[in-house]
């Protein structure tokens, strides 16, 4: 059994049989994984404290005596088989009957290491199934009120100058389950639909310069070349602005559940708009009330109607470490610990966030670290004395368009609790008094 | 060495004053960088490229003007691709299709996922049914439910209580529908099926009935006004579309919810009279049935059953692979048939005493002696089988 192990939920420590152990109680590992022979007992025992030597330093390991993999055996490299258990996952309540064609899968946060989710593990939506475009047949058609409508072929639009951008996608019904109560136990299913990556492409405006855009055109329909036909209707104002074709990502091609090998990228709106498997741009004066933008992805509110076309993702933020994945089981009282987390907003830079250890009544300024970029995934941090004693942890971010996330309380006094979609109320996580993290909310 | 020392220390100083002063010229010029455009239409911050910037993000500030790569679309390209509808009627096709044949094909096609008379059950979307009746301000009154306070049933998002247009029920049928064989169904067909759908959620055209022998077709269908048409916003629609949007992001705390930064004794009174304070809220049903399920132990996968690496592949790799895998080494490479023809010539038993013991350049098993002879048995019969 490794050390980290020990710190998983499901592992909780048998402190009583520890402080037998030893008086001191510290650093539970060496304890765990050791056995005591005779000879440590006498040669290395100090006054009141007995440490074991670590099997793993005393033998030589299994890898460092055996010949390792040939450099090469994965032309396309693998995470680490240890790292198995580090996947999305879905369940049947983001499906159809647990039909997983229209289905969503979510990235395990509790893991996401920095602010860029590798490929592998980027949160998948899918309305009829991952399409596989074949590439030599991909067409790419801009048509409408433009001068010139054009058709490209994959080849010929990468001939367009490219730009490389680090965004956060987000779906609309990041925490749909939570609306009426906290329902999920991790934070994988709590905030796992959403991702950040570095994304390749070419901004529209470099093409729609040349097509000849008429002074009429309000809109753009974006449609997907998939089995749904997902379409969605987007401002030009969007569309003039930061707009991108994208068909990079993470210095990569899109991946297949991404959109392969091209599809609509607008910074910091719901993903939903960032329209995959690309087939279509159509401009026109009216908006085209496609189903995902009518049927669904649309708000209902406690006055019976529903919010349309809502587009930026609102400031938000989520602590990562710790979460009920990673707990505090394995913290000792006087232990210094980093708290951390992710914040994000759809319009514009992450200001600043702050946390609450006593479930939103008092607050302190945590820091920012690492890249701070608009619409990306910002980390977040502070330095906390674990005391033992049970916390109601929170976040709460605010963003330099002067944004500051809502509690559930604000947030459901403007639009109820059956919205499903646009969620982005302050999480709460629950720490016992033996490190336990539990997703719960406090709310009237 | 004093004055080494007072160097030194010149030397910090300067370098911690002038990173200082960096990081505050720095900051000082953030905003010409970040200038920010209140009043873009989501009511954000947009970020203007200048002087090489965009944000933290350097750019190419050459020229793009002219760069243009593709072909002109051909009418028929645009024909054949352009078929989507507005809610006026604009791209609808010609045909026509009768509630009955919508009723058959829905039976056949339909009714596996959405239910009998699309009224759902079948965890798809529900397409019919649900209380389209309105209040005084026109507001369907089933969709005011709130499954917070109380027992209240969910509000229906059915065609009949919560679609705003009719033409989208059309486009999508007929681009993505039925849900394993999308776009297989001709223009009459879904014409058909769209009128039996809102036949079931009893709407009328013109003031008409839809009963079996109501034909839909195009200008029909755009005559089509749903209960909820006007139970969306904000306005998307006219020239002041754009504007609507604008003013309407531009009031997040009216309209979304938003935050206020109290940093200490911060109440927070909700529930149904807005002054309920604020308490803990527990998980009451966990959903745990999550796939794949929930592991975070790290270990080697399972083995995959029925793997194709053998035991005695697997030996081989590890303590035998690198000196046969070719005859660089002098050692017979495995695969190499004529190669361990002249070894067996010696007879088995005496190909695993070599093994064993070493032979030539070989070290007793290979140098590996963690293995047993039995180990070694299955290892020499594995490189002779790869061998023929």
């Amino acid at each position: 059994m490794s050390c980290v192990d020990t710190k998983y939920k499901g592992e909780k420590l048998n402190r009583e049989t520890e402080e037998k152990l030893t008086s001191s109680g510290r650093r539970d590992f060496f304890k765990k994984t050791a056995s005591v022979s005779a000879v440590a007992a006498t040669s290395i025992m100090v006054p009141s404290t007995v440490l074991a030597d670590d099997e793993n330093i005393m033998h030589h390991v299994k890898w460092g005596t055996t010949l390792g993999d040939e450099c090469n055996k994965n032309p396309y490299g693998v995470p680490s088989l240890y790292e198995h258990n580090v996947v999305r996952r879905t369940s049947a309540l983001m499906s159809s009957a647990g039909d997983m064609h229209a289905a969503i899968s979510m990235t395990p946060l509790h893991e996401q290491k920095g602010i860029i989710t590798p490929n592998g593990l980027h949160f998948t939506r899918t309305h009829n199934g991952v399409a596989h475009v074949d590439p030599e047949k991909f067409r790419l058609m801009i048509h409408g009120l433009v001068e010139k409508p054009i058709v490209l072929t994959l080849e010929q639009l990468k001939r367009y100058p490219s730009e490389s951008r680090i965004l956060v996608l987000e779906c609309p019904s990041n925490s749909a389950a939570e609306w009426k109560g906290p329902q999920f136990g991790t934070l994988q299913f709590v905030k796992g639909m959403m991702s950040c990556a570095e994304w390749t492409g070419v901004r529209l405006k470099t093409i729609l310069d040349e097509l000849g855009l008429k002074p009429e055109a309000k809109w753009m329909l974006a449609e997907g070349s998939d089995g749904s036909e997902m379409s969605r209707t987007v401002p030009i104002e969007k569309v003039l602005d930061d707009a991108m074709i994208v068909w990079g990502q993470n210095g990569e091609a899109l991946r297949a559940e991404q959109g392969y090998p091209v599809r609509l990228m607008l910074p910091g709106w719901e993903a939903n708009l960032s329209v995959k498997w690309l087939k279509r741009l159509e401009f026109g004066d009216k908006p085209w009330y496609a189903k995902e933008e009518t049927s669904k992805y649309t708000a209902l509110t406690a006055s019976g109607k529903a919010i349309q076309h809502f587009y930026a993702n609102e400031v938000n933020s989520i602590i990562t470490s710790p979460c009920p994945e990673i707990p505090w089981t394995d913290l000792e009282k006087g232990d210094l610990v980093e708290i951390e987390g992710l914040a994000w907003s759809g319009h514009g830079t992450i200001d600043g966030v702050d946390i609450s250890f006593d479930g939103g009544k008092n607050w302190v300024e945590a820091n920012l670290k690492g890249l701070v970029l608009p619409k990306a995934w910002t980390r977040f941090s502070y330095m906390y004395k674990y005391e033992g004693k049970p916390l109601l942890l929170q976040s709460r971010s605010y963003d330099d368009s002067k944004n500051v996330q809502p509690t559930v309380n604000q947030e459901k006094a403007v639009v109820g609790v059956e919205g499903v979609y646009h969620r982005n109320a302050i999480c709460t996580w629950a720490v016992s008094d033996m490190g336990e993290v539990s997703n719960v909310q406090i709310r009237s | 060495m004093f004055k080494l020392d007072r160097k030194l220390v010149t030397i910090g100083m300067t370098l911690a004053l002038s990173s200082t002063l960096a990081m505050a010229a720095a900051r000082s010029a953030a905003p010409s960088i970040y200038k920010s455009k209140p009043g873009a239409i989501d009511g954000g911050v947009t970020y203007p490229r200048e002087k090489g910037n965009y944000t933290a993000y350097k750019y190419n500030e050459q020229s793009t003007e002219g760069v243009s790569f593709g072909r002109p679309a051909t009418a028929n390209e645009i024909k054949a691709w352009d078929v989507d509808a507005l809610p006026d009627g604009t791209g609808l096709p010609e045909g026509e299709g009768s509630v009955e044949l919508g009723d058959e094909l829905y039976e056949a096609q339909c009714a596996v996922c959405h239910g009998e008379f699309g009224g759902g059950g079948k965890g798809y979307p529900q397409l019919a049914g649900g209380n389209q009746d309105k209040d005084e301000n026109g507001i369907v009154i089933t969709l005011k439910n709130q499954r917070v306070y109380g027992n209240t049933d969910a509000p229906k998002r059915t065609v009949g209580t919560y679609w705003p247009v009719a033409t989208t029920l059309f486009t999508y049928i007929r681009d993505a529908m039925p849900y394993a064989h999308p776009k297989s169904l001709t223009n009459d067909e879904v014409y058909g099926i769209t009128a039996y759908i809102l036949a079931q959620n009893e709407i009328e055209i013109d003031g008409e009935e839809m009963d079996d022998e109501y034909v839909l077709n195009k200008e029909k269908l755009m005559k089509v006004v749903l209960a909820n048409a006007k139970g969306f916003y904000p306005n998307i629609d006219g020239p002041n579309a754009q504007e609507d949007i604008r003013a309407f992001f531009a009031d997040r705390a009216k309209n979304i919810g938003a935050g206020t930064r109290c940093m200490k004794d911060c109440k927070d009174p909700g529930g149904k009279d807005g002054k309920t304070e604020a308490t803990l809220m527990k998980i009451g049903y966990e959903m745990k049935d999550v796939v794949p399920p929930y592991a975070y132990a790290r270990d080697l996968p399972p083995e995959k059953e029925g793997g194709s690496v053998s035991k005695a592949e697997k030996m081989y790799d590890a303590s035998c692979k690198l000196c046969h895998a070719t005859d660089k080494m002098g050692a017979p490479a495995v695969g190499d048939a004529n190669a361990w023809k002249s070894v067996m010539e010696k007879g088995m038993d005496k190909v695993l005493v070599n093994a064993i013991k070493g032979t030539g350049g070989m070290p007793p098993k290979g140098g590996n002696m963690d293995l047993n002879d039995a180990d070694i048995k299955e290892i020499v019969d594995y490189m002779v089988g790869a061998s023929k």
